[in-house]
């Protein structure tokens, strides 16, 4: 591992690097473009709290970057992160490249729990949208231990009846939330686009409703790596390793339905991001979730963020749900992954 | 001390895959674990190794229940090298065998200088160091045996189990893993659990042997108290030879082949011999299934010996004495009932020469005869030159002379045709 670190590092500040440049573009790009230069001075007087004597020009742009760009193109990144390491960690918990928060039908069941959140609430008021995260993490949560307890025979979780659970579970889910359209009546429009995935105007409150769920997730996934590592080369063998392995399994599975709830309750169904940064990101940097994890959080924001800017400016001044995007990129990306790598797809 | 295994029944279903399984094992032992397929032997050795709980019974490891411990605390005791690699990803030998390290370490805690240490002396021991950079998905099947066996080492356990751990090794890194198994248990008393197939190596090296049938302990011992034929014969239901160079040396099974060969039962061949020289003729004949006679052979001579452990019929004199008048009529009436007669480069003294007169008698008869005519007649001539005479003659009477016993069969077979000088 030693060898590795330098090279890792370099690619680690790089990516920085590109993040935070893309953040700035996306902040800046829009109906009105605003250069980098400004963006950068704007932000940085609001950090510093210096930002209530603006006049003319300078305060709309202020209000644009601060009130509606910057909290957008954060929500993406970070929402990017959570995907990322979501799927990250299904697939080193199940040894499966295939396994991934769609898949096991975590994804469906938070949506769900939105949908009915949005139906039963109302959406009127963001005096609710508090609660959104909240029922899309417990239907997450509920999803995932529903698999879990269909999928464990004999007081084990084989990766082989937990993804055949996961599709089960997955397509009566999908099932519940057309019903539940069904029934929307006028409400179905906003519950689709909802749906669909993306982030246009999704201000502060969003990041906050987002954050702490989010936070402990990423908190619980980064304290997990290593014992993700022994997960990779066999449960029984990282028994072997006196890994507690069902423990490990259940707390990386509540990672990862917070971070999934959260991000369904603030962006509706954005896929591929899970199943292919991991994917991508392991092929370059190889299987070790120490180096494997923050390279995927970067490499997962920064691919939200750029979708996101696609999303906004390819068929502007309308924009498409970001879900969309991803999926037009991640798809075929994906078909020809597997095609290279069609012996061994998991290298 | 060091295992306390108390009355264990394990199983997935209904029926119990062990029952009711005690065994003791002490520090620095070596323990196989033999027994047929589907006998229970993996699933005692994982329920001792902390992975499949009894449903009841107790494995204590010295006076703590293993199912008690906190899974890393035990995991600094015992290590398991596992059957199956599952080293599906590209991970670095050295980041495999580092893994190890775990149990030792804590939450937050890096490896450190005495960790990387330790890998690089399980690297060492288990002679993979060269492989330290490669990726263990490049490995062969032997090499990441032998990588998982220094991560184990790398646990610094006192107890190490092993399922099959020579299985897909060559013989040179079969020994070598024993001979590291042995040599660890005298330098650091590591005690060694493993499941082998190879009950030769198994006999060679382990102290103890536990054989497993049907899921419960048969029997257990020393290799020289456990194996023998008629265990075999019972445990695995087959034959086999168990042999021992010296008593008390470790047993060794030889594995004897049934001959799918048609008997030559219209075929039958004597051979006159004597003094030892027909080992290779009678194992050939016996190969081949043909029926063998012979005689006159004193009682107790090699190749009495010899021609009695195939079953042949012998004609038989007395332990160093002459051949009598009554043998030399049962030997001559044997030959005639022979499609063909063997006359081995014996050597001849008086007492035998009643033997190479009815060969030549039945030769000048025209029976078929074959010659093994090894040299010099004179030098196996204790007769004072009568035998010399006596052969020679027979050379004239329309024999085949072959070399050698194996010409000697390739003629009985036909693969060589029978011509009568």
């Amino acid at each position: 591992m030693q060898r590795n670190n330098k090279p890792v590092s370099i690619i680690m500040g790089l990516l920085t690097l590109v993040l935070i440049v893309l953040i700035i573009l996306g902040i800046g790009i829009g109906a009105v473009w605003i250069p980098p230069g400004e963006v950068l001075s704007l932000i940085n007087g609001h950090l510093n709290g210096s930002s209530i004597n603006y006049q003319g020009q300078t305060l709309s742009h202020d209000i644009i970057i601060w009130s509606i760009r910057f909290p957008r193109v954060l929500l993406g990144a970070m929402v990017g992160i959570s995907l990322s390491v979501a799927g990250a960690i299904f697939q080193g918990l199940f040894r499966n490249p295939m396994a991934d928060p769609y898949v096991i039908g975590v994804s469906s069941g938070s949506a769900l729990g939105a949908v009915a959140a949005i139906l039963l609430l109302g959406s009127t008021g963001l005096k609710y949208s508090y609660s959104i995260p909240a029922f899309a993490f417990v239907c997450a949560i509920l999803t995932i231990f529903l698999v879990y307890s269909l999928a464990r025979t004999g007081g084990r979780v084989p990766v082989m009846t937990l993804l055949l659970a996961g599709i089960a579970v997955n397509s009566f889910l999908s099932a519940l939330q057309s019903l539940a359209m069904f029934y929307s009546g006028d409400q179905m429009h906003q519950v689709v686009f909802w749906l669909l995935g993306g982030f246009s105007s999704r201000g502060w409150e969003y990041i906050g409703m987002f954050m702490p769920y989010a936070l402990i997730g990423i908190v619980i996934a980064f304290v997990y790596t290593r014992e993700l590592n022994g997960m990779l080369i066999g449960e029984e063998q990282a028994q072997h390793l006196g890994i507690d392995v069902e423990r490990v399994k259940i707390m990386l599975l509540i990672a990862s339905a917070l971070l999934i709830g959260a991000s369904v309750s603030v962006s509706g169904l954005i896929g591929f991001v899970g199943l292919i940064i991991p994917h991508v990101v392991r092929l370059v940097v190889g299987p070790d979730h120490r180096v494997l994890l923050p390279m995927v959080a970067l490499t997962g924001a920064i691919f939200m963020v750029g979708a996101d800017i696609v999303a906004r400016t390819i068929i502007a001044p309308e924009e498409l749900p970001v879900g969309v995007v991803t999926a037009l990129i991640g798809g075929p990306f994906f078909i020809y992954l597997l095609r290279r790598h069609k012996t061994s797809i998991y290298r | 001390m060091i295992l306390d295994v108390m009355g264990v029944t394990c199983g997935y279903g209904s029926t119990p895959v062990l029952a009711d399984a005690t065994l003791k094992v002490n520090k620095g032992e070596l323990l196989g674990i033999v027994g047929p397929n589907g006998s229970g032997k993996s699933t005692l050795l994982k329920a001792m190794s902390r992975v499949l709980p009894p449903r009841c019974g107790r494995i204590l490891l010295q006076e703590d229940d293993i199912y008690e411990m906190r899974p890393s605390q035990a995991a600094q005791h015992l290590a398991v090298v596992p059957q199956e690699a599952g080293l599906d990803f590209p991970f670095t030998v050295e980041a495999v065998v580092m893994m190890g390290r775990i149990p030792h370490l804590k939450r937050f805690q890096r490896e450190g200088q005495r960790d990387r240490e330790i890998v690089r002396e399980a690297l060492r021991q288990t002679n993979t160091l060269q492989l330290a950079e490669r990726l263990v998905t490049e490995l062969s099947g032997g090499e990441k045996q032998r990588v998982l066996i220094a991560r184990a080492l790398a646990q610094e356990p006192e107890v190490m189990f092993l399922d099959e751990p020579t299985s897909f090794l060559d013989l040179n890194y079969q020994i070598e893993i024993m001979e590291l198994l042995n040599r660890l248990r005298y330098q650091q008393g590591l005690t060694a659990v493993m499941v082998v197939h190879d009950l030769n190596l198994a006999s060679q090296y382990c102290d103890n042997l536990l054989v497993l049938k049907d899921g419960r302990i048969f029997t257990a011992g020393s290799p020289a108290q456990v194996l023998n034929e008629d265990l075999i014969r019972e445990v695995y239901g087959c034959e086999v030879k168990v042999e021992q160079r010296h008593p008390g040396s470790r047993p060794m099974l030889l594995i004897q082949p049934f001959n799918h060969r048609p008997q030559n039962t219209h075929y039958r061949v004597h051979v006159v011999g004597g003094g030892g020289c027909c080992g290779l003729l009678f194992h050939c004949l016996k190969e081949r299934r043909w029926e063998v006679t012979a005689g006159v052979i004193n009682i107790g001579d090699s190749d009495w010996q010899e021609a009695k452990s195939h079953g042949f019929k012998v004609v038989e004199a007395a332990p160093f004495s002459e051949i009598g008048l009554e043998e030399d009529q049962l030997n001559r009436l044997a030959m005639q009932k022979a499609d063909f007669i063997i006359l081995a480069p014996i050597p001849f003294g008086s007492g035998n020469l009643l033997n190479l007169r009815a060969v030549l008698e039945m030769a000048e008869q025209g029976a078929p005869v074959i010659v093994i005519d090894s040299g010099e007649i004179e030098e196996r001539d204790y007769t004072g030159g009568e035998a010399s005479i006596i052969y020679n003659k027979l050379l004239q009477s329309g024999v085949h002379v072959v070399e050698d016993p194996l010409q000697a069969v390739a003629v009985l077979e036909g693969d060589l045709p029978f011509v009568q000088s």
